[in-house]
């Protein structure tokens, strides 16, 4: 075989090999590329989204600990504040249809409104396809992605693992904590935690 | 008590009315004197089980019960959380896993009384290939052990309290909250075990894992994105899970690697993506066959320490009791 053609194959194996470990979506990785239908329509590229802040939050209405932060206002409070400075906020559906958590466009809309959220857009995600490439286990599950693409948090939104309303005033938010400790510049002290919450509820969920 | 008649298992969900009917059906072929003492034996029967049918949680019931028939000054003893579930419906062990939490118990206690931290029985891999938990179906007991010191009297009856918060799932997750409430004679004789409960404790003992064996050795290594325990006890294994008491050490969604060597087995169990930090020991619940699961503490080998694998004893069920007391 002739080099010219032994290179782009040899090439090619190595980005094959290489490109699952790149794009894991764990912390200090780059965050990997997808391609949504939002609930309003539009087709969102996270590539699109370089240059700011990214929060994305795996959302399941049905959800008990899901609730605890929407029934107690904080996850419509933290949308607003950080959409406020520039933050880019999705909140992604990864339920599969007919599984808890499922929505159509006009329900997540309705949805939306009626809690008064304000996220920058909810991704509409019934095959799981961006959950399995974050390894998203749990809603309410947050990633934190930072202007150059990479993942500077992953995991559970507080350190209350509980679906106490009662909890929420008390609890040290990890999203606040790197967003404020990456735009001061600084290293994000707690990259990754254990998400807790509800199993998201992919297609193979049996619980 | 706790054994409800077959004919009533339950008077949720309008079970103690279809047992009822049921008994009425049968007596329709009994005749005389006879059939109206079993209907009223069977009604008796059915009202003493629905009453310790045990107060509701999703899903399921839970029941405060004594091992023994009273208490007294300086004898501790147990109590039992009896969770009985629908098929299909589980709670949690101590670490969930990837998802849930494990039950919580708020303790109202008369002076003298104090409560130890739950004993938690082996629990079970639940979930998908995406998603791992650990935790109980059916049904569990778990034991409590209670302190008594010199202040408990014989002054009337001790009344337990105990709010317990339990996270049922199945394909959702449903948190439910129960106040339950035991009382219990104090007398100055030595307690008496309560026969009606005899059973119950005995099964919930003998699902707790065990101290391992004195002379197995068990220690960990660290491989890079794995973390290899390492177990010699004089013989083969060829069957091992292990069960992680802290969460964020291993990725529950791994594949347990078992090579089995000559004088026990090494199991290579992936690091969590969590995992930050490298760890100084792995405490869990190594699981052998359906009736043998073991207590391990293993200590992180050094880089360069003596290859053979150092005791590291085994941890007296306290770490288990870690975490308990929130």
């Amino acid at each position: 075989m002739k080099r010219s053609t032994l290179y782009p194959i040899l090439i090619a194996l190595l980005l094959c090999t290489a490109l699952p470990l790149i794009l894991s979506g764990k912390t200090g990785e780059a965050a990997p590329e997808f391609t949504a239908t939002a609930s309003n329509g539009k087709t969102v590229h996270l590539s699109d989204y370089r240059g700011k802040y990214v929060v994305l939050e795996w959302h399941n209405n049905g959800c008990p600990y899901v609730g605890k932060h929407y029934n107690s206002g904080n996850m419509q409070k933290l949308q607003k504040q950080w959409t406020g400075r520039g933050v880019i906020w999705f909140t992604i559906l990864s339920s599969a249809p007919g599984n808890q958590g499922y929505m159509t466009a006009s329900e997540e809309n309705a949805y939306l409104t009626k809690v008064q959220a304000a996220p920058t857009a909810a991704l509409l995600d019934p095959t799981g396809q961006i959950g399995h490439l974050y390894d998203a286990k749990t809603s309410p599950q947050m990633v934190v992605i930072n202007p150059q693409g990479v993942v500077i948090y992953d995991g559970a939104i507080d350190d209350k693992p509980t679906t106490d309303l009662e909890d929420v005033p008390t609890a040290t938010n990890y999203v606040n904590l790197a967003l404020e400790q990456a735009l001061a510049g600084k290293q994000v002290e707690t990259p990754t935690t254990r998400p807790y919450g509800c199993s998201v509820k992919y297609a193979d969920s049996t619980h | 008590m706790l054994h409800t008649p077959s004919c009533c298992p339950s008077k949720r969900n309008g079970r103690a009315f279809r047992c009822i009917k049921r008994e009425v059906r049968r007596r329709n072929s009994t005749p005389g004197f006879s059939r109206a003492l079993t209907l009223v034996v069977s009604l008796l029967l059915c009202s003493l089980g629905a009453q310790a049918a045990g107060t509701p949680i999703p899903h399921g019931t839970l029941d405060l019960v004594a091992e023994n028939q009273w208490i007294t000054e300086g004898h501790d003893f147990n109590l039992g959380l009896h969770f009985q579930l629908e098929k299909g419906w589980h709670i949690y062990w101590l670490n969930p896993g990837d998802s849930g939490e494990p039950p919580r118990v708020k303790w109202q206690l008369p002076a003298g009384l104090a409560a130890g931290p739950i004993e938690w029985p082996t629990p079970r891999r639940l979930g998908t290939p995406s998603i791992v938990d650990f935790g109980y179906e059916d049904e569990v007991t778990l034991i409590v052990p209670m302190h008594a010191d010199a202040r408990l009297t014989p002054q009337g009856p001790a009344q337990f309290g105990a709010e317990v918060k339990v996270l049922v799932c199945r394909e959702i997750c449903i948190p439910g909250k129960a106040q339950l409430w035991l009382t219990l004679p104090v007398k100055s004789q030595a307690p008496v075990p309560d026969a009606r409960t005899r059973d119950l404790f005995a099964a919930a003992r003998k699902s707790l894992p065990q101290p391992a064996p004195r002379n197995w050795k068990f220690s960990v290594g660290d491989a890079k994105d794995s973390l290899v325990l390492s177990a010699n006890v004089g013989h083969q294994i060829t069957q091992a899970v292990f069960f992680p008491l802290a969460e964020s050490q291993i990725d529950n969604t791994a594949p347990q690697k078992l090579a089995p060597t000559a004088a026990g087995f090494r199991l290579t169990l992936r690091k969590s993506a969590q995992l930050l930090k490298p760890i100084e020991r792995l405490k869990g619940v190594l699981v052998l066959s359906a009736d043998r699961a073991y207590l391990v503490d293993a200590p992180l080998s050094k880089p360069g320490a003596a290859k053979n694998i150092r005791d590291v004893g085994i941890y007296a069920a306290q770490s288990l009791k870690e975490g308990q007391q929130k």
